[in-house]
């Protein structure tokens, strides 16, 4: 609401008090010019999609809680959570790696971390799908095991899913490694902990707030992510549509079907992710959650 | 091998890189003594006292701490690096007390102090539990064993901060500028401390901006410039008559 005063500093005018006046923003007329634009744009684009036929949107309807879509979701979202916590527990053994002082190791996780983010997973993904073409026979404490059979496409989904996402989610763990102040570190040795248990007791606790919210947003990419292993057969969400305008030449629709599904559960992540982010970076976030409220009456503890 | 609080130091250099920060320091302090080593920022002394907990190595001289040589063993060719277990053994008999505290804000105040003897040293929970409680009442801090650091003012978190570096049971306690991050108002409370535990015969080595409390409690003093021991002697004694022309320049510009 605007109001458009002319001249209200004057309190006989009108009878306000000039103290209590609310005091309003400037509006420019750029502002206005670009209401204008955007909802003209919207309405239009929003008739064009709802008159334009080819859209079928009684097909989108007739197939949104098809059961082979239904159950391709599903899939999509096995596919998310396996690979996400997977590609975390190896992540956090990579980030813990690359961050040794022995050399070889860090070398061998950074190595890693630089293969696998430099190649698209795409291929990556088409890679571990044929991987029996480089090893047909894999031989594991004296049994021959075959590739060809053990390599199924989801198998093909998960390892190549997990192994990309790992060498992110060691960049971000390494990440929130290294916000931990230096400080507490050398608190930590001059205690005399040991490594691992400084990695435990130390580091992670305190890295955790930066971490969080990374993890979030890469649960959320994960989940479209996922549609790329369509390529390999597996009837997740974009393969179960694909599969069925392969049949019925509705390809509009199902696409529209499947993007309405990936649309819906990014937008169901994305609450739990900006309240975990808004979480993280307050700054009571050095307090740990289960930190009591403490009134301090008496703020001082007596020094003798 | 004895614990006996002693720190001897012969020849001892530092260098990062091409800036030599410590030479040719020769360093004895005797069990029980307090001694304090002031000096402008950067002269080395924080670098002094690190190399005395092993948050620094020395590259030359001899360091011993507690009658041991520290960090190393000896052999006819040269000195050795002790194993992490070894070292982390002998850094808990010497405490260290920090300018920034440093306490684990993931950890309350009584699990801060809790941590050394029970996740290092594997003591028992209960035990350590009621150490910690005592301890936290050593330092005028009873009942604040369940805040968290942030719930604590700059001279409580230290206090809690000696504590937790007291649990350890240690020869020595170093204080790295334990007050200059505090509010004026909160030094005191911390000093006081402080004061307590050297009445109590630890042996302790203060960097310090805190001339008073170089004064009053300081069995002997170290002047620090420029990586060497420019002035030593009884700490009331230089304080008062400093001989050397850069002490008194010094003396002139913080007292």
């Amino acid at each position: 609401m605007v109001q458009l005063t002319t001249h209200g500093s004057n309190p006989t005018m009108n009878g306000m008090d000039p103290a209590l006046k609310p005091r309003l923003q400037r509006r420019s007329a750029f502002e206005y010019a670009a209401w204008a634009v955007c909802i003209l744009l919207g309405v239009g684009l929003l008739v064009s999609v709802a008159t334009n036929p080819n859209f079928q949107w009684d097909v989108v309807a007739k197939y949104f809680t098809n059961e082979s879509i239904l159950r391709g979701l599903v899939l999509t979202i096995v596919l998310t959570v396996v690979s996400m916590v997977l590609g975390t527990l190896l992540g956090l053994v990579l980030a813990i790696m690359r961050s040794s002082s022995i050399k070889p190791i860090a070398a061998t996780a950074g190595a890693y971390i630089t293969f696998f983010r430099g190649t698209p997973v795409l291929v990556q993904l088409i890679f571990w799908f044929n991987i029996a073409a480089l090893y047909p026979n894999l031989s594991i404490g004296g049994t021959d095991i075959d590739v060809n059979a053990l390599i199924t496409p989801i198998m093909a989904a998960v390892i190549g899913l997990t192994l990309n996402e790992a060498a992110y989610m060691a960049e971000i763990i390494r990440g929130g490694f290294s916000s931990v102040a230096k400080g507490q570190i050398e608190a930590a040795d001059s205690l005399g902990m040991s490594g691992m248990m400084k990695m435990r007791k130390v580091i992670i606790p305190q890295a955790m707030p930066s971490i969080i919210p990374a993890t979030g947003n890469q649960v959320i990419g994960m989940f479209k992510e996922t549609s790329l292993v369509s390529v390999l057969g597996v009837a997740e969400l974009l393969q179960s549509a694909q599969l069925i305008y392969a049949r019925t030449y509705e390809t509009i629709p199902l696409l529209i079907v499947a993007s309405l599904w990936y649309l819906v559960m990014t937008l169901l992540l994305s609450y739990p992710q900006s309240q975990l982010e808004k979480k993280y970076s307050r700054s009571s976030s050095r307090l740990p959650r289960k930190a009591k409220k403490v009134v301090l009456t008496d703020p001082e503890g007596i020094a003798r | 091998m004895t614990c006996d609080g002693t720190i001897h130091g012969r020849g001892i250099r530092k260098s990062f890189g091409a800036k030599t920060v410590l030479q040719n320091i020769d360093l004895d302090i005797a069990s029980g003594e307090i001694c304090c080593i002031i000096g402008p920022s950067g002269s080395g002394k924080s670098t002094l006292l690190r190399c005395v907990n092993g948050l620094e190595t020395v590259d030359l001289g001899v360091l011993k701490v507690n009658g041991e040589l520290f960090g190393y063993y000896e052999t006819d060719s040269a000195f050795h690096a002790l194993s992490r277990t070894r070292l982390a053994e002998q850094r808990t008999k010497v405490g260290i007390v920090f300018q920034q505290f440093n306490l684990f804000p993931n950890m309350t105040a009584q699990d801060n102090i809790m941590a050394g003897p029970v996740l290092v040293k594997g003591g028992d929970k209960k035990q350590a539990a009621q150490r910690a409680q005592q301890l936290l009442a050593s330092v005028g801090l009873s009942g604040f064993g369940g805040h968290y650091p942030a719930q604590l003012s700059g001279g409580q978190q230290q206090r809690v901060a000696i504590a937790r570096a007291l649990a350890m049971d240690p020869q020595i306690m170093l204080f790295d500028e334990p007050t200059s991050a505090l509010d004026p108002e909160k030094v005191g409370e911390v000093l006081a401390v402080m004061k307590d535990l050297a009445q109590k015969g630890m042996t302790m080595v203060v960097v310090t901006h805190e001339m008073g409390f170089a004064r009053e409690v300081a069995d002997t003093l170290l002047f620090m410039d420029e990586g060497c021991i420019v002035e030593r002697g009884d700490a009331r004694e230089v304080l008062a008559n400093p001989k050397e022309r850069r002490t008194q320049a010094f003396l002139e510009r913080v007292l």
